[in-house]
C-alpha cells in the first residue's frame, strides 16, 4: 500500500470522525437503524449522521439482501457517491444471499459487484454490532485502510465485467425504458 | 486600515464562533433528547472532511453561485458591527437596508447555483426558501423600521450606542419577540426548517452539493446565521464590550436551539399563515406604539 | 439644431424611413440606429434651460425647454430605444413588418423626447399622441392576440389621455394659461381646493393610466405579453416611463406640497399625494402576487412592470427629498433592468418559439451569455447590490420609515421580497435545471443581439458601484422643482449617499462583495479538483440517464426532471380564489357589449315585422310631431 502523505493522514482522521451515511433500505435491517440513531444507542455521539443523498453521503450501508433490479440501483448511487467512499454490508444477506441465497434473482454476494469495507454479520445484526462495525470502520479509515473506493478504480473493469454478467442486457437497458 | 482588520476578525471570529455554538447545539439538542449527542468541535470535523472530498460539479453555473454566496454572506459578515462602534469595521456604511439586502446576494447566489445543479429538489427547496423569506422578513421589516423610526437612524452601531441607556428588547418587548421569532425562521431552526427538510425534499437546496461544496456552503451558512443572530442582538440587546456582546449571542443561540429542539416541523402554507397572522399583526401594533410614543 | 427642428424633422425622417426600409429593412434598421446614437449625443450636448417653440395652435404657443428632468428622462429613454434599436438589426428577421416596425420606433422615439421637452400641457399631449399612437401601432404586429392587445392599450391610454386633456383645458380655463411652470404658480395662490385636486387628479389619470397604477393597469399585462417581443422592452423600459414623467409633472413640478398645504393627510403629506401613494401601493401588491403567479415570462415582467411603477409612484409622492430622488432614480433601473430582461427573452423567443415557462428549461448551456445578462438585470430588478437597483429602493425605504408610513412601507417590502420570487421564477424555468430535447440544437444569439444586453448591464453595474453621475441631475431636478434644496443626498468627495438615518459607500460595498467572492475562490481553489457532471448526457447520446440524485432511478428523458410549472403552488394556492380587477373590467366589457348587442337586435332583426314596426313606429313619431 502507498504511503500517505500528512494531509492524507490529517484528512483521514476527519473522515473517521465524521461519517455521513446513506442508508439503501433494500432489507429488514432498515429497521435496525432507528434505536441506533436514537436516544439508546445514539451514533450521533461518534459524529454519524443520516444523510439525504449520495452526493453528500460518505458511506453507504446496503441493509438487506439485493437483488437484481435493485442492484444496479446501488452501483447506479455508488457511483454518484463522491471519493473517498465506504460500503457497509448489513447482515448476512449481503454476504452470502441469506436465506434468499437460492432465489434466481438474489445477488449472493455484494463483494464482487462494489467494494465492502466492513460486513456486518447476524440476520439482523444487533445494534451494538452495527455500532461496533461503525467503530471498526472508524478505526479502519484512520489507519487508511478503507480503501474500497480506490480499488473500485483500480479494479474497474473487473467489477464492471461482474455487473454485466450477472445483471446481463438489464443493466444497459432499463426495462421500462422505450 | 484598522477597518480591514476588523473586518477580517469579524470574519475570523464569525468562524470559529458560530461553527462552535452550532456544534455546542447539537449537543443540547441531544441533551434535551436524553442522547449524549456529539461534541462541541463536530462541526468543525464535518466541515473540513467535507473540504477534503473529491466533489463533482453540476456545470459552471455551480460553482459560480456557490462562490457567489459564499463571497456575498463574507461580505456581510465584514460589515456587521459587534455590540459597539469599537468593533465596528465600517462605521459609514453598517445601515440596516444595506445589510439586509446586502445578504441577499448571497441568497440569490445559492439558490442560483443549486438549481443550476439541474435537480427539481434543489428547485423546490429554493422555491420553498423564497416563500419563507416571504414569511418571516415582512414581521421583521416592520419591526426593525419602527425601531429605526423611533431611534432616527438606521446606523446600526449607532442605534447600538443609543441603547445606552435602556436595551431596546425592553423600550419595545413586542417587537423584540416578533424579531426573535423571524430570527427563528431566518435561521432556519425546527419549525421553520422547510426549505431544507431532508426526509421530504432530499434536503431541497443542498441535494446535489458533495465535498467541498457542501463545506463552502456550510460555511456560507456560517456567516449567514453570524449575522443574523449579529443584527438582532445589536438591534434588541444594546451594546456592552465584546466580552458581552458574545454572552448575548451565546444566549440568544441558545434560546433558538432550545426552542427549535422541541417542535415539529411546518409545512409551508402553515408557516406563511404563521407569520402573517400573529406576528404580522403584532408588529404592526407595536410600529402603533411606536407612533403614538407608549414605549417603555 | 433647436429642439423643435430636431422634432419635426425626427417625425419626417420616420417616414421617409418606412420607404427606405421597404427597400431593405436591414439598411433601415442601421439607419435607426444610427439616429438614435446621434440623438443621445445631441441630448448631452444640449444645455439646461435652452427653449425653443414649435408653432401656434389655436393662439398658444408650443413651447419646449430643456430641463434636468428633459436631460434624465431623454437619456433613459434613448438608452432603452438605442439599444433596442440594435437589437433589432438582428431580431427584425424574424417579424413580419419591419418596415412599419422600423417607422413607428422612430416616430415614437420622436414623440417621446417630444413629451420630455415640452414646456406646456397641450405640446406634451401632441407629442403624448404621437407616441401612444405610433406604439400602438407597433404592438399588433405581434402574434395573434396582439390585435385584441392593441386595442385595449389604445382604450387604457385614451382614457388617460382624455382625463388629462380634460384637465389641461379646465387649468386653461380657470389660469388662462397651459405654461407648467405659470400653471404650478397661479395654483399655489388658488383658493379653491376642489378645482386644484381636480386638476391635479385629472392631469395624473394620465400618467396613472400610462405607467400602469392600479385602476388602469390592466394593459400591461396584455400588451406586454402580447406586443412584438423586442418592442416589450420598450414598452416596460421606455413608454411606462412616460406616465411616470406625467406623474412626476403632476406631483412634482406643480409642487404638491405647497398647492395642498391646506390638506395635509399624514405625516405631512397631502391627502391627493396619499391618494396617489395609495393606487401606487395597490399596484405593488397586485403587480406581486400576479406576477408570481404568470407561466408567460412576458406576462410576468408585465405584472412586475406594475409593480414597479408603483415604486416610483410612491417614491414620488412622498416629496420628501431622499424618497423623491429614490423614485426617480427607480425610473433608470426599472428601465434598464425591464429593457434587458425582455431582450434577453425576445432572445429566447427567437430561438425556441415559445414563452412558457413551463416548456422551456435549461437553455444557460446553450445561450450562456443571455442568461448572464438576464441574472444581472434581475439582481437589479430585485434591487439587490451591487446593481443600481438597490440605490433607488434604499432611497424609497428611507423615505417611507423616515416618515413613519409603516403600511406603505410593508406593502414596499412585500413588493420587493416578492420581487425575488417573480424574478427568481424565470430563472430556475427557462435558464436553470433540465434542457428538454427538443431544444438540443438551439444555439446563443447572434453578438448584435446580445451585445446591447451586455451594454445596459454594464451601464447598471456600473451606476450601483458609482452612482453619481446619475445622481447629479437627479439633484439638479429635486433643486429645481425645489424639494429641500439644502440637503445633499449624493456626497461624491466622501463617496457616501446620505440618508435621513445613516449613509452607506456603494463603492465600499462593491469592494466587499469582491474581496468575499476573492476569499471564497481562494478557498475554492485549495480543495480538490471537482469531477465533471455532464447534464447534457442524455443528449448526446440515446440511453444515456442523468448523472443527478434521482433517487436510485435512472431517468432517460430530462424534460420530466424538470421543476417549472407551478413553481411557488405552495404560496399560489393561498390566493388562488382572489377578486380581479380584470375580471370586473371584462364584465363591463361585457355588459356594454351585450346592451349594444340588445339595442343592435331591436333595429337590425332577420324578421319583416319588426322592420314593419319600427317604420310604422317612426312614421308616427314623425306624424305626431308634425302634428
Amino acid at each position: 500500500m502507498k504511503e500517505r502523505t500528512i494531509w492524507e493522514q490529517i484528512a483521514d482522521s476527519f473522515r473517521s470522525r465524521s461519517i455521513w451515511m446513506l442508508h439503501y433500505c433494500t432489507g429488514c435491517g432498515a429497521m435496525e437503524l432507528p434505536p441506533t440513531m436514537t436516544a439508546r444507542f445514539d451514533m450521533e455521539r461518534f459524529g454519524i449522521t443520516p444523510m439525504a443523498t449520495p452526493r453528500q453521503a460518505d458511506i453507504m450501508l446496503i441493509t438487506g439482501y439485493l437483488n437484481t433490479k435493485t442492484l444496479r440501483r446501488v452501483i447506479y448511487t455508488y457511483e454518484q457517491m463522491a471519493d473517498p467512499k465506504y460500503v457497509v454490508g448489513f447482515g448476512s444477506c449481503t454476504i452470502n444471499g441469506g436465506i434468499y441465497f437460492d432465489s434466481y434473482s438474489t445477488i449472493n454476494r455484494l463483494d464482487y459487484y462494489i467494494p465492502v469495507d466492513v460486513y456486518i454479520a447476524g440476520c439482523m445484526p444487533r445494534p451494538e454490532a452495527i455500532l461496533e462495525a461503525f467503530n471498526y470502520l472508524m478505526e479502519k479509515i484512520r489507519k487508511g485502510e478503507a480503501d474500497g473506493w480506490k480499488r473500485y478504480k483500480e479494479n474497474y473493469d473487473w467489477y464492471k465485467q461482474n455487473q454485466i454478467r450477472s445483471l446481463g442486457e438489464v443493466y444497459v437497458h432499463d426495462e421500462f425504458h422505450e | 486600515m484598522v477597518a480591514a482588520y476588523k473586518a477580517l476578525f469579524n470574519l475570523v471570529l464569525g468562524f470559529f464562533l458560530v461553527l462552535s455554538l452550532e456544534g455546542v447545539g447539537r449537543k443540547i439538542t441531544a441533551r434535551v433528547q436524553r442522547r449524549i449527542g456529539p461534541p462541541w468541535y463536530q462541526n468543525f470535523i464535518d466541515v473540513f472532511k467535507a473540504l477534503s472530498k473529491h466533489p463533482f460539479s453540476n456545470g459552471w453555473v455551480f460553482d459560480f453561485g456557490v462562490l457567489m454566496a459564499l463571497g456575498g454572506a463574507m461580505a456581510t459578515a465584514m460589515i456587521v458591527p459587534m455590540g459597539s462602534t469599537t468593533w465596528t469595521p465600517f462605521p459609514n456604511s453598517d445601515n440596516f437596508f444595506v445589510i439586509m439586502y446586502l445578504f441577499a446576494v448571497g441568497a440569490l447566489g445559492m439558490a442560483m447555483g443549486m438549481v443550476g445543479s439541474g435537480n427539481p429538489w434543489a428547485s423546490i427547496g429554493v422555491s420553498r426558501a423564497l416563500t419563507q423569506m416571504l414569511g418571516y422578513e415582512l414581521p421583521y421589516l416592520i419591526v426593525i423600521s419602527s425601531t429605526i423610526f423611533y431611534y432616527k437612524t438606521a446606523s446600526i452601531h449607532k442605534l447600538v450606542e443609543l441603547q445606552k441607556n435602556g436595551w431596546n428588547l425592553l423600550v419595545m418587548p413586542l417587537g423584540g419577540i416578533i424579531a426573535f421569532i423571524s430570527l427563528m425562521g431566518m435561521l432556519g431552526k425546527k419549525p421553520f426548517d422547510i426549505s431544507t427538510a431532508p426526509a421530504e425534499i432530499a434536503s431541497g437546496p443542498m441535494t446535489e452539493l458533495s465535498g467541498k461544496y457542501l463545506g463552502l456552503l456550510h460555511i456560507m451558512h456560517v456567516f449567514a446565521m453570524f449575522v443574523e443572530v449579529s443584527l438582532f442582538v445589536d438591534v434588541f440587546l444594546g451594546g456592552g464590550n465584546l466580552g458581552w456582546y458574545l454572552v448575548k449571542f451565546i444566549v440568544v443561540w441558545v434560546l433558538a436551539v432550545l426552542i427549535s429542539s422541541v417542535l415539529p416541523r411546518f409545512r409551508i402554507e402553515q408557516m406563511l399563515k404563521f407569520y402573517w397572522g400573529v406576528p404580522l399583526g403584532l408588529a404592526f401594533l407595536n410600529a402603533l406604539f411606536v407612533l403614538l410614543g407608549w414605549t417603555l | 439644431m433647436a429642439m423643435s427642428t430636431l422634432l419635426v424633422s425626427l417625425v419626417a425622417t420616420s417616414v421617409v424611413m418606412y420607404f427606405i426600409s421597404k427597400a431593405s429593412w436591414k439598411i433601415g434598421a442601421i439607419l435607426n440606429f444610427l439616429i438614435g446614437i446621434f440623438l443621445i449625443s445631441y441630448v448631452f450636448a444640449l444645455s439646461t434651460g435652452t427653449t425653443s417653440e414649435l408653432g401656434t395652435l389655436f393662439g398658444q404657443k408650443l413651447q419646449l425647454i430643456w430641463t434636468n428632468a428633459s436631460y434624465y428622462f431623454s437619456l433613459v429613454s434613448l438608452l432603452v430605444i438605442v439599444s433596442v434599436m440594435l437589437f433589432a438589426i438582428k431580431w427584425l428577421d424574424s417579424q413580419k413588418y419591419p418596415a412599419a416596425f422600423n417607422m413607428f420606433l422612430l416616430m415614437m422615439t420622436a414623440g417621446s423626447l417630444g413629451v420630455f421637452m415640452a414646456a406646456d400641457l397641450i405640446t406634451l399631449y401632441i407629442f403624448w399622441e404621437i407616441a401612444v399612437l405610433s406604439s400602438m401601432l407597433i404592438v399588433p404586429m405581434g402574434k395573434k392576440e396582439s390585435r385584441k392587445a392593441a386595442v385595449v392599450y389604445a382604450v387604457m391610454s385614451a382614457s388617460g389621455t382624455y382625463m388629462y386633456l380634460y384637465g389641461a383645458f379646465l387649468a386653461f380655463q380657470r389660469y388662462g394659461t397651459l405654461n407648467i411652470s405659470e400653471i404650478a404658480k397661479h395654483m399655489v395662490s388658488d383658493p379653491s381646493t376642489g378645482i386644484k385636486a381636480t386638476i391635479f387628479l385629472l392631469l395624473a389619470s394620465a400618467g396613472i393610466a400610462k405607467s400602469g397604477i392600479f385602476p388602469l393597469h390592466t394593459w400591461l399585462r396584455i400588451a406586454h405579453g402580447n406586443a412584438p417581443d423586442a418592442f416589450s422592452a420598450v414598452l416596460s423600459g421606455q413608454l411606462v416611463k412616460l406616465g411616470s414623467y406625467v406623474l412626476m409633472v403632476s406631483v412634482a413640478a406643480l409642487p404638491s406640497l405647497k398647492i395642498f398645504s391646506n390638506i395635509p393627510f399624514y405625516s405631512g403629506i397631502p391627502a391627493t399625494n396619499y391618494f396617489l401613494i395609495a393606487l401606487g401601493a395597490t399596484s405593488i401588491i397586485i403587480g406581486t402576487l400576479m406576477a408570481i403567479k404568470q407561466d408567460d415570462m412576458k406576462m410576468l415582467i408585465a405584472f412586475s412592470s406594475v409593480a414597479n411603477g408603483g415604486y416610483i409612484l410612491i417614491g414620488i409622492g412622498t416629496m420628501d427629498p431622499i424618497g423623491f430622488e429614490g423614485g426617480v432614480l427607480h425610473v433608470f433601473n426599472h428601465a434598464l433592468a425591464a429593457a434587458v430582461i425582455f431582450m434577453a427573452f425576445a432572445s429566447v423567443v427567437y430561438r425556441t418559439h415559445t414563452k412558457k415557462i413551463s416548456e422551456l428549461g435549461g437553455l444557460i448551456h446553450k445561450m450562456p451569455i443571455t442568461f448572464l445578462a438576464y441574472l444581472f438585470a434581475i439582481i437589479s430588478l430585485a434591487g439587490i447590490p451591487p446593481m443600481s437597483g438597490f440605490i433607488s429602493k434604499w432611497m424609497i425605504y428611507q423615505a417611507l420609515v423616515r416618515k413613519g408610513m409603516f403600511i406603505t412601507a410593508f406593502i414596499a417590502f412585500f413588493g420587493s421580497i416578492g420581487s425575488f420570487l417573480y424574478v427568481f421564477r424565470p430563472l430556475a424555468g427557462v435558464f436553470l435545471g433540465q434542457l428538454p430535447k427538443k431544444y438540443k440544437d438551439v444555439k446563443e444569439v447572434s453578438p448584435i443581439m446580445w451585445l446591447p444586453m451586455v451594454i445596459l448591464v454594464t451601464i447598471s453595474l456600473i451606476i450601483g458601484i458609482w452612482p453619481f453621475p446619475i445622481l447629479k441631475p437627479i439633484e439638479g431636478m429635486r433643486m429645481d422643482f425645489g424639494i429641500a434644496p439644502t440637503m445633499k443626498i449624493a456626497d461624491s468627495s466622501h463617496w457616501l449617499i446620505k440618508g435621513f438615518a445613516g449613509n452607506w459607500n456603494p463603492v465600499l460595498v462593491f469592494n466587499l462583495f469582491l474581496i468575499g467572492f476573492v476569499i471564497a475562490y481562494i478557498l475554492y481553489t485549495l480543495f480538490p479538483r471537482p469531477k465533471k457532471v455532464d447534464l447534457l448526457a442524455p443528449h448526446k447520446k440515446e440511453g444515456a440517464p442523468i448523472n443527478i440524485y434521482t433517487g436510485g432511478e435512472f431517468i432517460y428523458n430530462p424534460d420530466l426532471y424538470q421543476y417549472n410549472t407551478k413553481f411557488y403552488a405552495g404560496f399560489e394556492r393561498m390566493y388562488e380564489k382572489h377578486p380581479s380587477w380584470e375580471k370586473l373590467l371584462e364584465m363591463l366589457a361585457k355588459f356594454f357589449y351585450d346592451l349594444g348587442e340588445w339595442v343592435h337586435g331591436w333595429f337590425f332583426r332577420p324578421s319583416p315585422s319588426a322592420y314593419t314596426f319600427w317604420v310604422t313606429l317612426t312614421i308616427l313619431i314623425v306624424f305626431w310631431v308634425r302634428w
